[in-house]
């Protein structure tokens, strides 16, 4: 399998519950980067077949479904952190009723494709106070799809260290500042008014 | 009733169960548009509007624009958290919704002055709301977050420009000095970016200020924007591999792949970057020494003995860490290695032995196949059956069977089977360890892998005690078998092998047990069993078997019934090749002549002429199994050893097929050679094809402006030569036409019969021009020629877009000179497999011999792939594996020429002074040919 020198790195993530249904499952599709250089263009008319049959794998949902159904009876309850499946590269890790996968392709880095699933394991831990189960998941969505946004954007690694991922993601709004900005509402007002001229005059100097 | 509404009252369940679609979307569009915004109900909301969608749930174009629309009714409201979800939606969004560009001031706007917080979050959505027409706005914007002090930002800004490159790479050019910036920079966190969660508590130090991964993605935009130009790409290599400019693992590890994607396309550079990769063997992190190791394992034919020590000792050390995924890796690796260099890690199978017990039972199971591997290399040399450490590792298995599933017991089987194919001095252990395996419990697919593994045994061991041992275990086996599939299969094989046996009254009797005791398909294949040894074995036997399936007329079965008759009536009349028959037809091309005649109705007028389906003799049957095997084994042991792992056999044995079959697709492409030929009127007295070199031989660089390629087509019974010169246009303005192809022969006796030129290429169109010659005949003596070939054409410009000439134009003639083809002796040979090569070898009378130097190779590995392909034949005993320490060796080719006789050859290889002397000796049915081959140059 050709050598993957782009930074798309991951294929897909998926929590998965305790019955292998989804709560949330993200597949990327990395765009075909690059306008092959001339010396490039008749080796890539041999790979196309190839890497066709390998990007359009997870191209519709019932693929994607059959996929995870499939991949959930290899790891259910079988804790081995690391497993070649289908071509893939699979690390993942079961805590109480969900398990976390990440996928990518099958000679990545496996050191590194683990550390980012710990990782993101890890920063969910932090962010769902210590409770990773699908209850939590389900009622802190909002939360969930911010880590992982902030972790992985469009299969590319953002960051790997769990305090900086949580540092990123917001928790959500109270209450309490609704009141607030709604008092000074005019004030705000006038405020991104006067930033938003004095912007567009920066700009304009520049 | 009552349950689905106590169920929807139950708190947990109402949490599980999916949003409603419609509901959630009339909801958004009502509360999106409310004034004031209520922030936090707006977030739940699209928390719930992306619950659908990751959960696959797809929006119309329609509604999802409608949803857009609304959902940019949000940037009115300042709530940074609102705001960080409100760019995560537009980004699921906007690959379904139709205007999506409305929102890009609004983004734009938060990238200026936004808060910190949700700043990263708008500049990656940027890149999805951008087009190529609205990018060169954005410019300045891209420029000023790249070399933002904070790495956050800058972080974004690399993705959101790498996420632009292929749609954009003008505009992202631009950002180079700002990339390049970035990497060398020190970019730290403000202090207050972890203020957003109180557990961090005061415990500042502790945190980090910075994780350098700007640098991982600067580093991989660099090289998209620097990849056309290889000399700025090595001053990048460089620079970046010394000291620590390259602080974060991650981006070292994309360096390291980008020296690998170097190195793939220039292998003389390994020199200057071998260093480099060196130092990556010792790093801090696991993953970046993992990576060092990866790409030198995969260019391991470029290393050195003493560098690879190197390798193996990080490896060693991986092998130990508590981290499984790392753990995995290694043993990848080193079982990767094992393929080619078995002797080179035999320094860690103490570890491996210990990893045997692994809780991972991919490291377990890799461990044994490695293992496997490593023994194979440790006593070939001294050839003695097994030593200790067969002994020692067998018994660990046998331990360890019990406790894995099947999927690893598949593959362990696979990897012993191989063991023993490559290995046949040592079956005796081996295979006794696959029947104890058969005679425990198992399931079909267990079983019938057991099974394969002794049928490919038996075909393919030379020893007769081995296969007279692998049979009795079997006939064991069937006496009971709960499988009826595999009592058949093994009742086949029975009856094939059987009756060439020493005791075949020992078969004969299992055989009728079945005929007594089992069901009516076990019985009417054991009734064909049996009169296969009534057929070969006559005499008494086939009295005694005739008064057996005589009492079979009566059976109650109708299938059973009928074959017992049939089978008599042939052998009481004595029609030996109605039983046993020593040829099959080739399966593959039966079947394309037969989809080739049923498509088109006017072939319904005459019969399917089945003669035209070339006959495989039995023996040739076994060289193509044997090759796909062998195949196999070299081809897939490095997906193989992936599916360890992988365990869905399925799926992947899809890829080996294709990488196996290369030998019946040989006899499926010469069918097709031989239609094309025969549609050619100028071809049609030539009779049948004899031969045609399968691959076509390159005359010209492939990136000429026109590429040649040739085939070389014997008709032996009339004596000619076709050669068949492919010729593409690659130049994209010029015509050419009236080409034809000049080959002058060097030897005499070669006279040019005439030239079928092609009239005219248009660009980028490739067309076939045919040069026949009349050939000498094999008592000639001197079949061997070299051509010398110059291609001549009229050139014409194209004047218009489609292709057209000026009809004025008279263009002008030019020739062109392309490299020899020479006619070898490989190309009068096919290769074939036979289990006993020595008694072949005796057999035949034709001997000659000759001493050469093997020209341009440097090891007795590459002297040996050079002899294969050059002579076409097949290596036999496990001869073309050579020890890497070895300084001579022997190799055994066997094959079949055109004439139809066998072709055998014994090549002594001696590696002196960094050269190859091969002392070749070739014996040949044919007369006159074993002289050809040893006068061949090598």
């Amino acid at each position: 399998m050709a050598l993957n020198i782009s930074l798309y790195t991951i294929s897909a993530v998926l929590i998965l519950d305790n019955e292998g249904s989804r709560l949330y499952a993200k597949y990327y599709n990395p765009p075909a980067i690059d306008g092959p250089p001339q010396s490039q263009t008749q080796l890539l008319s041999q790979q196309q077949p190839h890497q066709l049959s390998n990007d359009n794998q997870f191209q519709t949902l019932s693929q994607q479904l059959k996929f995870e159904k499939e991949l959930f009876s290899k790891v259910n309850k079988i804790h081995q952190d690391i497993i070649l499946y289908d071509n893939h590269l699979i690390t993942y890790k079961q805590s109480n009723d969900i398990i976390l996968l990440v996928v990518a392709k099958i000679n990545e880095n496996e050191s590194l494709i683990y550390s980012i699933m710990a990782n993101l394991f890890e920063s969910l831990n932090i962010l769902l106070d210590n409770t990773i189960d699908r209850a939590t998941i389900l009622d802190k969505y909002d939360i969930v799809t911010l880590t992982i946004d902030e972790t992985i954007d469009d299969g590319i690694i953002i960051e790997t260290d769990p305090a900086i991922i949580v540092s990123r993601v917001t928790n959500p709004p109270s209450n309490q500042i609704d009141v607030h900005v709604n008092i000074d509402k005019g004030l705000f007002d006038a405020f991104s008014f006067a930033s938003k001229k004095i912007s567009e005059r920066l700009q304009q100097g520049l | 009733m009552s349950t689905s509404t106590y169920k929807k009252q139950d708190a947990y369940a109402s949490s599980g169960n999916l949003p409603d679609k419609m509901a959630i979307f009339q909801e958004c569009l009502q509360q999106f548009n409310a004034s004031p915004v209520n922030a936090k109900k707006c977030r739940q909301l699209l928390a719930k509007l992306l619950r659908l969608i990751y959960h696959g749930e797809q929006f119309p174009s329609q509604e999802s624009t409608t949803l857009f629309f609304s959902i940019s009714k949000l940037f009115q409201h300042k709530d940074s958290s609102l705001r960080q979800l409100v760019y995560l939606t537009i980004k699921e969004l906007s690959s379904t919704s139709d205007d999506i560009l409305m929102v890009t001031s609004s983004i734009m706007r938060d990238i200026q002055g936004g808060d910190i917080i949700y700043k990263p979050n708008a500049i990656r959505t940027l890149s999805k709301v951008l087009d190529s027409t609205t990018v060169n706005a954005a410019e300045r914007l891209f420029k000023n977050a790249i070399v933002d002090k904070n790495p956050v930002i800058s972080s974004a800004a690399l993705i959101s420009s790498y996420n632009l490159l292929p749609n954009s790479k003008e505009v992202v050019k631009r950002f180079t000095n700002e990339t390049l910036e970035s990497i060398q920079s020190h970019k730290v966190f403000p202090s207050n970016q972890f203020q957003l969660h109180e557990f961090y508590g005061n415990s500042t130090s502790k945190l980090p200020t910075t994780s350098y991964m700007y640098q991982y993605h600067a580093l991989g935009l660099l090289y998209h924007l620097r990849n056309h130009d290889k000399m700025a790409l090595m001053k990048l290599i460089t620079s970046l591999s010394e000291g620590s400019a390259l602080k974060n693992s991650l981006s070292i590890i994309q360096l390291i792949k980008y020296i690998h994607k170097i190195l793939i396309e220039d292998e003389a550079l390994i020199g200057h970057l071998y260093p480099i990769l060196a130092a990556f063997l010792k790093h801090k992190s696991d993953m970046v020494e993992l990576e060092a190791c990866k790409t030198l394992v995969s260019l391991q034919h470029l290393i050195k003995d003493d560098q690879f020590m190197a390798i193996i000792n990080t490896l060693q050390k991986l092998l130990g860490v508590p981290r499984t995924a790392t753990r995995f890796a290694a043993i990848r690796l080193i079982n990767k290695i094992s393929v080619k260099h078995p002797e080179k890690i035999l320094v860690v199978n103490s570890e491996l032995e210990g990893l045997i017990n692994d809780e991972n039972r991919s490291i377990s199971t890799l461990a044994i196949t490695t293992l496997l591997k490593t023994m194979g290399a440790g006593t070939i040399d001294t050839g003695s059956v097994g030593g200790e450490s067969v002994d020692r590792l067998i018994s660990k298995m046998t331990s360890l069977m019990g406790e894995i599933t099947e999927d690893f017991k598949i593959v362990i089987i696979e990897a012993i089977e191989n063991l023993a194919l490559k290995f046949p001095a040592k079956h005796k252990k081996l295979v006794s360890f696959l029947t104890d395996l058969l005679r425990d419990d198992g399931t079909l697919p267990l079983k019938t892998s057991i099974v394969n593994a002794l049928f490919d045994l038996i075909k393919f061991l030379p020893d007769a005690g081995a296969k007279q041992l692998i049979l009795m275990n079997l006939c064991e086996f069937i006496e009971d078998c709960e499988f009826a599939e595999l009592s058949v299969r093994i009742l086949h094989l029975l009856g094939d092998e059987g009756p060439h046996t020493t005791n075949p009254s020992y078969y004969i009797r299992h055989i009728y047990n079945r005929l007594v005791l089992e069901n009516s398909i076990v019985r009417s294949s054991a009734i064909i069993a049996l009169a296969k040894f009534a057929a070969v074995c006559g005499g008494h036997v086939s009295k005694n078997i005739q008064i057996l399936l005589s009492r079979c007329l009566n059976d109650a079965d109708d299938e059973v019934r009928d074959r017992a008759a049939l089978s008599l009536k042939f052998i009481k009349a004595n029609h030996k090749n109605f039983v046993v028959s020593d040829s099959k037809y080739d399966l593959a091309s039966l079947e394309s002549k037969l989809t080739h005649y049923l498509n088109d109705e006017s072939n319904f007028d005459t019969k399917f002429d089945i003669s035209e389906v070339p006959l495989l003799t039995s023996e040739e049957l076994k060289s193509i199994e044997y090759n796909r095997k062998i195949n196999k084994l070299d081809s897939g042991v490095t997906e193989s050893s992936d599916a360890v792992g992988n365990e869905d056999r399925g799926k992947e044995s899809g890829d080996k097929l294709s990488a196996g079959d290369s030998l019946s697709n040989d006899l499926l492409k010469q069918q097709e050679y031989s239609q094309e030929l025969s549609a050619i009127p100028e071809f049609a007295d030539y009779g049948t094809l004899s031969k045609s070199t399968i691959t076509p031989v390159y005359l010209t660089e492939r990136e000429n402006e026109f590429v040649v390629t040739v085939i070389k087509h014997f008709f032996i019974d009339s004596q000619k030569l076709v050669l068949q010169y492919n010729i593409t246009n690659t130049l994209p303005r010029s015509v050419l036409q009236d080409i034809s192809v000049i080959a002058q022969p060097d030897n005499e006796l070669y006279e040019e019969d005439f030239i079928i030129p092609i009239s005219e290429l248009k660009p980028d169109q490739s067309g076939d021009v045919y040069v026949s010659f009349s050939t000498p005949s094999i008592t000639d003596g001197d079949i061997l020629v070299a051509f010398g070939n110059t291609v001549a054409y009229t050139n014409k410009d194209v004047i218009d877009e489609e292709g057209n000439v000026d009809q004025r134009d008279d263009g002008w003639s030019d020739e062109y000179q392309i490299d020899d083809l020479e006619v070898s002796a490989g190309d009068f040979e096919t290769p074939l497999y036979n289990s006993n090569f020595t008694a072949v070898y005796d057999q035949l009378d034709n001997t000659d011999s000759s001493v050469v130097t093997i020209s341009g190779v440097d090891t007795l590995d590459n002297a040996i792939t050079r002899l294969k392909t050059s002579l076409n034949l097949m290596p036999l005993d496990g001869s073309d594996f050579v020890p890497s320490d070895a300084t001579s060796h022997v190799l055994k080719l066997l094959g079949k020429d055109v004439w139809g006789g066998k072709v055998a050859v014994m090549a002594r290889l001696a590696l002196t002074g960094g050269k190859v002397v091969a002392k070749i000796e070739a014996k040949s049915e044919t007369e006159t040919f074993s002289s050809i081959i040893t006068s061949g140059a090598y």
